[in-house]
C-alpha cells in the first residue's frame, strides 16, 4: 500500500514571488531559506557574486558535452561525437577561424559556439548559485542583442561576447558595459561598425546605440532631423534627445573601430585574422563633430571621438529612464509603475560613476513593494519556463541539441534573434497560439525526458514506488505553483481520484500537468 | 458539401472545447462574402526600394551608387524593363532577380505604387513598423491606438469565421494587435496538434477552462484555434497531417521561413475556415553592408516564393489582394560598406486577379538632390494609407475608413482595382 504523506506547507508567498523574479524560480526549500535570511541579506550575497563559491555550476559546465554530427564534405570528414563545451573559455583568436568562409568547415562546426553558449546559459540558469546575475546576464543579452544564428562571424565571437563583454559588467557599471559591448567583435560585426569608414560611414551601430542601447525611442526627435538647435536643452549643451543628425555624426565618431578580420589596409598590408578589436586610424573620420549638442574638436586622439559619444549616451537622463523602464519591465511588470521607474532612473543617474551602479539600481527595484504586489503578472519566457521547471523538479539536468532545437522553435532563439531589439518582454508575444503550443511542448518534454535532458522521478520525494495522487500533489504543487490550490482540478484533469495509486509514469504526468497549468507559466 | 463540412467542423470543435466559456460563434462563413482575402507581406528591415525597382537611366541614381547596388539597364544583370509612362524618358526597371514578378506585371496582375511611405519621416525601423502596422503616422498617438489596422478592419467587417486571421509568423503581427483570436503560426508542415495528444488536450481544456489571467485566456484561445485548424487539415492513411501539396504546379523556393509562412496561409485559405486576413513577414532587408549579394539573393527568394504563392492560389486570385510593404526605403547614396543606410520613401506592390496591374502608380519625385527628402532619400509622395484606404473601400466592402485608418482622409482613388 502506498503511504499517504502529509502535504508540505506552501512556501512563504513574498519570498516565493521574489525568487520567481530575481532568480529562475525557487528550488525546494529556497523560499523558506530566503524568508528566514531576509531579502536584504540574500541581495547582499547575490549582488557581489563570488565566482569560487559557484562550485555546482562550474562543475557541471566542465562536465557538460553536446553531440555534434555532420556528413563528410568535400574537404572534411564526417563527424559524429560528443564534445565538451570547448569554445567557452577559448580566446577569440582560437575560435575566429570558424568565421573564415574560405576554409572548408562544416556548418555544424560554425554554429557550434552558439550552441555551446546556449547550453552554458541553461546550465547556469538551473545551477548557478548567483541566480540574480544570471537573470541580469539574460537581460543584457536581450538589451544588447546579437544574432549568432544569422552570421558565422557573430557565432565565432559569441563566447567572447558572453564572457568578456556581458558577464563581467552585468551587475557593474553601465558605462563600462556599454564600452565593452561597443568594442566587442560580435557587436562590431552584427551592427556593421567593423566596416564603417570615413567618407560615407555606416550608420547601423550609431542608430541602435541611441535607439536601443541608450536613450530609447521616446527620446528620438525625428521631426527635427538636423535642426539640433531646436532640440530642448541644446542651447545649454544638454540636448533632451537625439535626431538623425546625431546619428550621422556619431557614426563618423565610430569610424575606424573595427576587428582584425584580415581586411586590406592598402598595398600589401592586411589586418591579421584574430577577431580581436582594433582601431584603424586611417579609416577614422577626423573632422569636427557635434553630438547631442556637444562640440567635438577635429583631430582628437585615437578613439576619443567614440569614447565621448559613449559617455554622452551612458550618462544621459533619457538612457537612465530607458534602462530603468526595461529593468522594471523584466523584474516587475509589463507596464511597470511609473514611480518605481523614476526612482530606479534617479538612482541609476546618481551612481553613474560607481562600479556597482547596476547592482544598486537592481537592489532598489528588488526591494520595492511592487515586486511582490505583481506576483504572477509576468509570463515566463521559454528559458525561464525550462529553467524554473528544472530547478523545482530537481532533475539531474543535461542540455542536449534536442532541447536547444525546441527552445529555438519556442520563439526564444537565444543569441539567434534577428532584429537588434532583442526578444519582446511583454506577454502578448509569448502567448500566441503557436507560442502556447510550444510552451506546453517544452514543459511536457522536459518532464518526460523527450530530449534526454534527465529523468524525472517525482515519487522519490514522497517515499518512492507507488504513491497516491494526493501525496504527489501535496508535495509538488506548492513547489511548482506556491500553493495547494487546484489539486482537485489536476487530479480530475488526469482522470484520477485523490487516493488513486499512481505508477511512476502516471505520477510524472500528473506533476507535468501541474507545470502545464497557467499558474506555473507565470511568475 | 459546404454544409456538411461546416457541420463536421462545428461538432468536432464542440467536442474538443465545447465546455469552455468564451468560445466564439463558430458559424461558418462563405469565403469573404464578396470580400477579398487580404495578404499583407511586410519586408522587415527597410527594403532598398531603389534596388528593387528604379529608373535605371537616371543620372543622379547612377552617380550615387556603384553598379552592384543599382537596377541596371544593360549587361548580364540588367533589370526587367517595365512598360510604363510614369515619367517620359525614365527607364523604370525591376531587379534582375525579380523575373517572376515581372511576369505577373506583364500579365496585368501586379501594380507598383512608387514613392510610398510614412509622411512622418522616422528612420527608426521599430517606430516605422509600429506606426504602419497600427495604421497611423503620429508616434504621440500610438498608446491610444494600440491596435493594428488589420484587427480594426476585422472588427469592422464582423465576418463570422472560425479562423478569420492568421499571422504566419512566430508572434502575432502588430497589424493584428487587439484581435485576441488571431492565430499565429509560422509553419504548419507537421500540422497543429497538441503535444502529448488527446489526453493532454483534455487535461489542458480543464486546466485552462476557467482562469481569467493572461495565460489562461491565451491557452483557451490556443486550444480553440488549434482544434479548428487541426480538424481541417488533410491527413494521410496513418492519421498524420499530410505534407502540403501546392496546386497548379506552384514552385516554391525550396526552404526558408518566408516559403513556409506562405504555404501556411495557402493551406489555411484552402481549408475553408473563413480566412479573411493574413500577415506574413519576409525578414532580412536591413542591408548596411554587403548588400549586393544579400539583396540579390533575398530579392530572388522573395519574388520566386511570392509568385509561387500566387500561382498556388490561382483559383482564389479573383478574391485575394496581396499588399507588399516595408517600413521605409534606404538612402539613395551608398555607404562605404557596400550597403545603404536607413532612408525614407519606398514602393508598395499590389497583386491580385482584379488588380489593374502592369502599371506604375503614384508620383515620381525625382532623385536629384533638391528633389530628395532632406537631400538624401527618395521623397514620399503617397502616404502608405492611400493604398490601404483604396483597398479597404474598393475591395473589402467597408464604407468609411475612419476607424481603420484614423486621421486619414482618402483622396481620389488611383484606380488600382477593377470594380
Amino acid at each position: 500500500m502506498p503511504v499517504a504523506t502529509a502535504p508540505t506547507a506552501p512556501p512563504p508567498a513574498a519570498a516565493w514571488a521574489q525568487l520567481n523574479r530575481l532568480a529562475f524560480g525557487p528550488r525546494a526549500g529556497e523560499a523558506e531559506l530566503m524568508h528566514r535570511q531576509g531579502l536584504a541579506a540574500w541581495l547582499d550575497q547575490q549582488l557581489k557574486p563570488d565566482e569560487a563559491a559557484d562550485g555546482e555550476s562550474r562543475k557541471r559546465l566542465a562536465a557538460a558535452t553536446l553531440r555534434i554530427r555532420y556528413p563528410a564534405g568535400d574537404q572534411y570528414p564526417a563527424v559524429d561525437e560528443t564534445r565538451p563545451l570547448g569554445t567557452l573559455a577559448a580566446p577569440i583568436e582560437q575560435v575566429w577561424p570558424l568565421a573564415d568562409g574560405k576554409r572548408p568547415i562544416a556548418g555544424a562546426e560554425r554554429q557550434r559556439p552558439r550552441q555551446e553558449v546556449m547550453a552554458a546559459t541553461l546550465i547556469r540558469a538551473v545551477y548557478s548559485r548567483w541566480q540574480l546575475r544570471e537573470v541580469l546576464v539574460d537581460f543584457w543579452h536581450n538589451h544588447f542583442n546579437v544574432n549568432a544564428a544569422g552570421d558565422q562571424s557573430v557565432a565565432a565571437a559569441l563566447p567572447s561576447f558572453d564572457r568578456d563583454a556581458i558577464r563581467p559588467h552585468a551587475l557593474g557599471n553601465f558605462r563600462q558595459l556599454l564600452g565593452a559591448v561597443a568594442k566587442s567583435p560580435a557587436m562590431l560585426v552584427y551592427l556593421n561598425n567593423r566596416s564603417s569608414r570615413a567618407g560615407n560611414a555606416n550608420e547601423n551601430y550609431a542608430r541602435e546605440l541611441f535607439e536601443l542601447h541608450g536613450l530609447g525611442r521616446a527620446a528620438y526627435f525625428n521631426d527635427l532631423y538636423s535642426r539640433w538647435r531646436d532640440v530642448p536643452g541644446a542651447a545649454d549643451g544638454h540636448a533632451a534627445g537625439y535626431i538623425d543628425g546625431d546619428v550621422y555624426e556619431a557614426a563618423r565618431a565610430f569610424t575606424g573601430w573595427s576587428i582584425e578580420d584580415g581586411a586590406g589596409l592598402g598595398g600589401e598590408l592586411r589586418l591579421p585574422m584574430t577577431g580581436r578589436f582594433v582601431y584603424v586610424e586611417a579609416w577614422h573620420d577626423n573632422y569636427q563633430k557635434r553630438v547631442l549638442a556637444s562640440e567635438f574638436d577635429p583631430f582628437q586622439p585615437a578613439m576619443a571621438d567614440g569614447e565621448r559619444v559613449l559617455d554622452l549616451v551612458a550618462f544621459h537622463p533619457a538612457t537612465a529612464r530607458h534602462v530603468a523602464t526595461k529593468l522594471c519591465q523584466r523584474l516587475v511588470a509589463d507596464a511597470p509603475p511609473p514611480g518605481l521607474v523614476q526612482a530606479a532612473a534617479d538612482r541609476f543617474i546618481k551612481l553613474r560613476d560607481r562600479p556597482d551602479q547596476i547592482a544598486q539600481t537592481v537592489r532598489l527595484i528588488a526591494t520595492s513593494p511592487d515586486i511582490a504586489r505583481g506576483a504572477g503578472a509576468k509570463v515566463k519566457r521559454p528559458l525561464e519556463l525550462v529553467a524554473s521547471f528544472m530547478r523545482a523538479s530537481g532533475i539531474d539536468f543535461q542540455p542536449t541539441l534536442g532541447l536547444l532545437g525546441e527552445l529555438d522553435g519556442s520563439g526564444q532563439r537565444l543569441f539567434g534573434w534577428g532584429p537588434p531589439t532583442g526578444h519582446p518582454d511583454t506577454a502578448d508575444y509569448w502567448t500566441s497560439t503557436s507560442a502556447m503550443r510550444r510552451r506546453w511542448s517544452l514543459v511536457l518534454g522536459t518532464a518526460e525526458n523527450w530530449w534526454s535532458t534527465g529523468v524525472f522521478d517525482p515519487t522519490h520525494a514522497v517515499g518512492g514506488g507507488e504513491v497516491a495522487a494526493a501525496s504527489v500533489l501535496g508535495y509538488w504543487l506548492p513547489l511548482l505553483t506556491g500553493t495547494h490550490e487546484g489539486a482537485e482540478d489536476l487530479a480530475a484533469a488526469m482522470g484520477v481520484e485523490p487516493m488513486t495509486v499512481l505508477a511512476t509514469d502516471q505520477a510524472r504526468r500528473l506533476v507535468a500537468l501541474a507545470a502545464l497549468s497557467p499558474r506555473f507559466q507565470r511568475r | 458539401m459546404r454544409v456538411s463540412r461546416r457541420h463536421l467542423l462545428q461538432s468536432a470543435v464542440a467536442g474538443a472545447v465545447g465546455a469552455l466559456p468564451g468560445v466564439r460563434n463558430l458559424a461558418f462563413a462563405e469565403t469573404g462574402q464578396g470580400r477579398d482575402l487580404v495578404v499583407v507581406i511586410f519586408l522587415r528591415g527597410g527594403c532598398d526600394a531603389l534596388n528593387m525597382m528604379a529608373p535605371a537611366n537616371d543620372r543622379s541614381y547612377i552617380d550615387a551608387r556603384p553598379p552592384e547596388l543599382r537596377v541596371l539597364d544593360a549587361g548580364d544583370r540588367q533589370g526587367h524593363r517595365l512598360d510604363s509612362n510614369l515619367v517620359p524618358g525614365l527607364d523604370f526597371r525591376l531587379h534582375s532577380e525579380a523575373a517572376p514578378l515581372y511576369e505577373l506585371y506583364r500579365a496585368g496582375h501586379l501594380a507598383i505604387v512608387v514613392a510610398t511611405g510614412l509622411s512622418n519621416a522616422t528612420r527608426s525601423h521599430f517606430v516605422a513598423q509600429d506606426l504602419i502596422e497600427r495604421g497611423i503616422v503620429d508616434e504621440q498617438k500610438r498608446p491610444e491606438r494600440d491596435t493594428g489596422w488589420l484587427a480594426r478592419y476585422l472588427a469592422e467587417a464582423k465576418a463570422p469565421a472560425s479562423v478569420p486571421a492568421v499571422s504566419a509568423n512566430p508572434g502575432v503581427s502588430a497589424g493584428l494587435l487587439g484581435d485576441a483570436a488571431a492565430l499565429a503560426v509560422p509553419d504548419m508542415q507537421g500540422g497543429l496538434g497538441i503535444p502529448g495528444g488527446e489526453p493532454v488536450r483534455q487535461a489542458l481544456a480543464r486546466l485552462y477552462g476557467s482562469g481569467e489571467d493572461v495565460v489562461a485566456r491565451a491557452g483557451r484561445q490556443a486550444l480553440q484555434n488549434i482544434a479548428a485548424v487541426d480538424v481541417a487539415l488533410p491527413r494521410g492513411p496513418d492519421g498524420k497531417v499530410a505534407a502540403y501539396q501546392p496546386d497548379n504546379g506552384a514552385a516554391y523556393d525550396g526552404g526558408g521561413e518566408f516559403m513556409r509562412s506562405l504555404q501556411s496561409v495557402a493551406r489555411l485559405a484552402k481549408a475553408e475556415l473563413g480566412l479573411a486576413v493574413a500577415a506574413v513577414d519576409c525578414n532580412g532587408w536591413d542591408h548596411h553592408e554587403g548588400e549586393p549579394g544579400r539583396f540579390n539573393n533575398l530579392a530572388g527568394v522573395f519574388a520566386r516564393n511570392l509568385a509561387a504563392f500566387y500561382n498556388d492560389m490561382a483559383k482564389r486570385n479573383e478574391r485575394m489582394t496581396i499588399v507588399v510593404m516595408s517600413e521605409f526605403g534606404r538612402r539613395l547614396r551608398a555607404n562605404r560598406s557596400q550597403g545603404t543606410d536607413h532612408g525614407h520613401g519606398g514602393h508598395m506592390l499590389v497583386l491580385g486577379g482584379h488588380v489593374m496591374g502592369g502599371r506604375l502608380y503614384g508620383t515620381w519625385p525625382g532623385l536629384s538632390t533638391p528633389e530628395l527628402d532632406r537631400g538624401v532619400d527618395l521623397a514620399v509622395t503617397t502616404d502608405y494609407r492611400a493604398v490601404l484606404a483604396e483597398l479597404v473601400l474598393r475591395r473589402l466592402g467597408v464604407k468609411d475608413t475612419a476607424t481603420i485608418l484614423p486621421g486619414f482622409t482618402p483622396l481620389a482613388p488611383f484606380g488600382l482595382f477593377r470594380t
